[in-house]
């Protein structure tokens, strides 16, 4: 009974795909999502936005988002197309105060420092940012209640960059070290030195950016328990307040992939990866680092990502940058049902292309509130705090009442089964066990939905 | 474009109908194709290869699986050997599907004939398809591959043809290959058949040589059809197919009685039921309408023919208002030596319409092939489904593959199993009553103080013989006093060298040798007596594979005999899963439950949950494996952009399991259904 929403793809190439300015593919842009939803009565609901800078130094093995090569030219095309969209999107939601914004990529921290202090300067100008400003003013705002983070790769950290980004509000940064070990960084074809990593920590540091996160990949082809110890070690030694550690997937249409499936590396396997990712959750948490989503731990609540909690709790944000995807409610909650969808994923697209600045899109997602209540199931088990249970039975009963009999079931399956528990707090949340086949789980949970 | 029937009617004693029967791939197809090419029923250029294998299934799989039946035209001069070729003397037929002649009037090349004649299959699995079409035929052309010599199905296809008392044209084919050994062949055919080297006519289907020889000696050798025994009309109805805008087309042999005519009010002998002929017709191959079909005549048979139960192979067709009284001899109704289960491959709890779609696609199916049985079964594991008996494995697979194509379902299928008779202790009221709820309770065979079938043993006091098609279905153990399977002739003809090795795989398979007879200098025919159950998934497989490819076998049911055989169950996360069940030789039970257990925890995915897989005899386990659970299935990074596609992805991954029933909360594919099969030798 429950219908599915369709997701309609718009333009016909995939993320991933190098880049080229012919053709333009997309017939549908975002105002699509964005002027429906902004007539209603949600605008300034939304707290977070997320924007992508396709730039890379070059392109790594593994990678399947979409960048491609720096070609210098084009950072300033870019820019000036990154603020129209900007000025579109704050105008369209009503110049929102945000408490998160995400730059991702890519390599945001390739951007010149030039460019980077326009958009920052554009943040400001279409967006309530009072929120960074009030934090840049407090010296060590850790705790503040505002949270601007920028991905960066450790060779591209400078003293200059991290002072603008500071005096812009970001007040973290994202650092991709993925390892320590430069046999397994060639096998990633990631070409930084592995002692660019503390030094980046500490230069962000030093220019007043209080929070640091490190990303970390394991199941590395031919990687050791002990070398993965050391690759902990080394990152626990920075004294960072948040980690991320990943279990290295091979996504379809990669590099990686691609030598995979001719033989030429040897994918870890499934006992191996659990064995790594145990030994990750018990270095760390014993390290005061405590797990708080599947792959990503903090010292303490409050340095827990503010903006990717967004996203596993089915959160608004807006979204900009070729590739970038965002997430607004229908109706002002979560019971309406939502649009996702993304920019068209090409450069070349994202800059000849232009609806009163908003973006030309890829895909979308319309309303539909029984496909919101599975993505929470989804990304909620995720999470160590798991999904409000009555929350998302009442939830349920007013969208789909026939399948609250079949869901409690299935709830009540797992929990015999040691997967899932209901907690003192009346969350559904993941045991040790089950968070190891959280897909699985989760699948099994939104069958009941569907 | 096809040869018209000529507008005078032929006489008997110009009619002909034959069989092509051969070993399979000794070119009956092709040299089907040479004859409708050389009368020219087909131009040159419209004969590709094996015209006649017209379902798409046959042309995919190079086989026969149907035999069909066409009429061609030709002329024969009385007493001479070799005769012209239509395509030597006629343009090929034009628009109006007129033959001109071209040189000099065609009766300057001898009287015309009507040949009717059926390409058949030469697998063992569709001899039933073979004896059916020789009762419409007075003679048979037996071919014989001029490379391969003899082989088991041609000794059983002409045993056939013999025993229909039918006279017998044998062809060397292939004549044209390097390696062709004519005379060897002709010298084998006489030591083996008993039929006189000299009666052989070298041919070969491909190039045409031969052929003149061949139609001379169709039109000499083989009897007109016999003389009616009677002035009523009587047509043996030896095929049909369904057609979705004529309804039911019968193929009919007439044998007796006068002309039938369109518009003629039928009725069907062994049904009851009648109906009016709107069209009749002969395929020259291509259909062409006929006024009238008469004594010695094959054609079709149209009249609105709805219902598929209104139709029986083997019935007999005669007229409403001047009725025969006696049918005509029908068919033996075929045995079905394997049964399996087929269940809709959709999982729905109810019996739903994917249930009532399978069972139409049966019922349209079995017009066309009768010799397949389907009964409804509920199993608790399954669901909804059909038990299903077939001739052989290859039938079997042809079955399902059909039923797929024309019937538009899919298929779980679970391994196939022979069927098995049981001594019980009291009396058969009581031990029908299947433990297995929803199976099909097994059928009594014969009561005390009657013979056991084909023997002249008597059943003793106060026992009874039943028989089931299930393992899962047989009564309760304590009433059991002895499992009987059922036990074959094999008959393998193989190159000497390979005599140690096959002796050897028969015997694994608790063969008793019977005897060893001479084919040529270097072949011999090896006969042995083997349980069904031992044969019917590999055996030809290995045979083959440790004959180089020349080892040829046919096998024929000899009757039930008791074995020491116990019932072996698996179960599969603590539940007997009666799917699953096997009989099995007491010695080697362990062994094959060991390899089954072993094979199962192969097939089975791992689940959330670890699922351990046992053999049993009875309460007794003795093998036992265990699928470990998951331990790790979890995407590492999702972030606000991978939302759509990872949904997508966990969704696809729990519908998209076709071919998969969930037993309890275990999915389990077909493939493991089927690891049953695997002797593990
Ligand atoms: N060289 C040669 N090949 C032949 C001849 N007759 C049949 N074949 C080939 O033998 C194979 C089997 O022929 P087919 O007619 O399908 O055999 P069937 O299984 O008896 O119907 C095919 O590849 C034919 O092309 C022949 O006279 N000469
Ligand atoms: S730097 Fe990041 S975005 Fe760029 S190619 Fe490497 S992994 Fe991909
Ligand atoms: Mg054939």
């Amino acid at each position: 009974m429950v219908q599915h929403s369709r997701l309609e793809i718009l333009g016909q190439h995939a993320a991933g795909e190098t880049n080229s300015a012919d053709e333009p593919a997309a017939r549908a842009y975002a105002s699509r999502v964005v002027g429906p939803w902004s007539s209603g009565s949600d605008r300034e609901t939304v707290r977070s936005l997320y924007f992508h800078v396709p730039f890379c130094f070059h392109k790594c093995h593994y990678c399947d988002f979409y960048s491609f090569v720096d070609t210098q030219d084009r950072q300033q095309p870019f820019v000036d197309r990154l603020e129209r969209e900007l000025a579109a999107l704050g105008r369209l939601a009503g110049h929102p105060t945000l408490r998160t914004v995400f730059v991702g990529g890519g390599t945001p921290s390739l951007l010149k420092v030039d460019l980077w202090e326009r958009l920052l300067a554009a943040l400001r100008t279409h967006f309530d940012m009072s929120e960074f400003a009030a934090s840049a003013a407090d010296g060590a705002d850790r705790y503040a209640g505002a949270e601007f983070t920028v991905e960066c790769n450790p060779e591209t950290v400078s003293e200059p960059l991290m002072a603008s980004l500071r005096a812009g509000g970001v007040n973290r940064v994202s650092i991709g070290a993925q390892s320590f070990n430069p046999r397994h960084l060639k096998t990633l074809e990631r070409w930084h030195d592995p002692d660019s990593v503390p030094r980046a920590v500490e230069l962000a540091r030093s220019a007043g950016i209080a929070r640091q996160s490190i990303d970390l990949i394991h199941a590395l082809p031919g990687q050791t328990e002990d070398e993965w110890a050391e690759d902990l070690d080394r990152v626990l030694s920075l004294g960072v307040t948040h980690v991320s550690c990943y279990t290295l997937t091979y996504e379809p249409g990669t590099a990686l992939t691609a030598r995979m499936r001719r033989g030429e590396i040897e994918p870890a396997g499934e006992d191996l990866e659990a064995c790594l990712y145990e030994a990750a959750v018990s270095r760390l948490q014993s390290a005061g680092l405590s797990r708080y989503e599947i792959s990503n731990f903090a010292a303490s609540e409050s340095d827990r990502s503010m903006h990717n909690l967004a996203y596993w709790r089915q959160e608004q944000w807006l979204a900009a940058g070729p590739s970038a995807s965002g997430h607004l409610w229908r109706g002002g909650s979560m019971r309406g049902g939502s649009w996702r969808w993304k920019n068209v994923p090409r450069l070349g697209d994202y800059l000849s292309l232009d609806d009163n600045g908003l973006a030309p899109i890829a895909e979308l997602e319309t309303p539909d509130p029984a496909r919101l209540l599975r993505e929470r199931l989804m990304m909620g088990l995720r999470l160590e705090e798991g999904i409000d249970a009555r929350d998302f039975l009442a939830d349920t009963v007013a969208i789909a009442p026939d399948r609250v009999e079949r869901l409690s079931e299935e709830i009540t399956s797992l929990r015999d089964r040691g997967l899932l528990r209901s907690d003192v707090r009346g969350r559904w949340t993941l045991s040790e066990r089950g968070l190891l086949v959280a897909d699985d789980v989760a699948a099994t949970l939104m069958r009941t939905l569907a | 474009m096809s040869a018209n029937p000529p507008n005078t009617s032929l006489d008997r004693a110009h009619i002909r109908n034959f069989s092509i029967i051969a070993h399979i791939d000794h070119g009956k197809s092709t040299l089907a194709d040479r004859l409708l090419q050389a009368t020219n029923a087909v131009s040159a250029r419209e004969a590709k290869e094996q015209i006649l294998d017209s379902m798409d299934l046959e042309r995919e799989r190079g086989i026969t699986i149907k035999a069909s039946a066409v009429t061609v035209y030709h002329r024969h001069k009385p007493g001479s050997k070799s005769d012209d070729l239509e395509t030597d003397y006629e343009a090929p037929a034009d628009e109006t599907g007129e033959h001109r002649a071209v040189k000099g009037t065609a009766d300057e090349h001898g009287e015309l004939f009507m040949l009717n004649f059926i390409d058949t299959p030469g697998h063992v699995d569709f001899n039933y398809e073979v004896s059916r079409a020789l009762k419409a035929c007075e003679g048979a052309i037996l071919v014989v591959d001029a490379t391969q010599g003899v082989q088991a199905q041609t000794v059983v296809n002409a045993y056939l043809a013999i025993n229909e008392d039918l006279a017998i044209v044998p062809v060397i084919n292939k004549i044209d290959l390097p390696s062709a050994r004519p005379d060897d062949m002709a010298m084998e055919v006489e030591q083996v058949l008993g039929i006189r080297a000299e009666e052989c006519i070298y041919v070969s289907a491909k190039t045409g040589q031969g052929i003149k020889e061949l139609l001379a000696a169709i039109c000499e050798k083989f009897p007109p059809p016999r003389e009616p025994v009677t002035p009523k009309l009587r047509a043996l109805i030896f095929d049909a197919v369904y057609d979705d805008y004529r309804g039911v087309i019968t193929y009919v042999r007439v044998m007796d009685g006068g002309q039938l005519k369109v518009g003629d009010k039928i009725r069907m002998l062994g049904t009851g039921r009648t109906f009016q002929v709107t069209d009749l017709g002969k395929y020259t191959p291509k259909p062409v309408r006929v006024p009238t079909l008469g004594p010695g005549e094959t054609g079709y048979i149209v009249a609105a023919i709805r219902s598929l139960k209104d139709v029986r192979i083997g019935d007999t067709v005669t007229l409403e208002l001047d009725p025969a009284t006696e049918p005509l001899p029908g068919y033996k109704p075929p045995m079905q030596m394997v049964f399996c289960d087929f269940y809709p491959a959709t999982t729905s709890e109810t019996k739903g319409s994917d249930f009532e779609q399978l069972r139409d696609a049966m019922e349209k199916l079995s017009l066309n092939d009768s010799s397949f049985t389907f009964q409804p079964v509920h199993s608790d594991a399954l669901g909804f489904g059909f038990r299903c008996g077939f001739l052989g494995l290859l039938h079997m697979d042809i079955i399902q593959e059909r039923l797929e194509r024309e019937g538009n379902v899919e298929i779980v299928q679970t391994a196939p199993t022979v069927s098995y008779q049981v001594l019980i202790r009291g009396d058969a009221n009581q031990a029908v009553k299947t433990s297995n709820k929803g199976g099909i309770p097994p059928t009594v065979v014969a009561g005390a103080g009657q013979k056991f079938p084909g023997t002249e043993q008597i059943i003793p006091e106060n026992r009874t013989l039943l028989e089931v098609h299930n393992p899962a279905d047989l009564p309760d153990p304590s009433s059991i006093e002895d499992i009987r399977e059922p036990i074959c002739k094999v008959d393998i003809i193989l190159p000497k060298e390979y005599i140690g090795d096959v002796m050897k795989l028969c015997m694994d398979r608790r063969g008793i040798y019977k005897s060893q007879s001479f084919i040529s200098s270097d072949r011999e025919m090896l006969t042995f007596e083997i349980p069904l159950a031992e044969i019917i998934y590999d055996f030809f497989d290995k045979l083959k594979g440790m004959t180089s490819g020349y080892g040829t076998m046919d096998y024929e049911l000899l009757g039930y005999r008791p074995d020491n055989l116990v019932k072996m169950d698996i179960l599969v996360n603590g539940d007997p899963v009666e799917a699953l069940s096997i009989i099995v030789h007491r010695e080697r039970a362990e062994h094959r439950g060991r390899h089954l257990v072993s094979k199962l925890r192969e097939q089975i995915p791992r689940h959330q949950f670890e699922i351990p897989v046992q053999a049993a005899i009875g309460s007794k386990i003795i093998a036992r494996e265990t699928i470990k659970s998951f331990r790790k299935n979890v995407t590492a990074k999702c972030y606000g952009g991978d939302v759509s596609r990872k949904r997508k992805l966990l969704e696809k991954q729990k519908e998209g399991k076709k071919r998969m029933k969930s037993i309890g909360s275990v999915e389990i594919p077909q493939e493991a259904f089927m690891a049953v099969l695997d002797q593990g030798d």
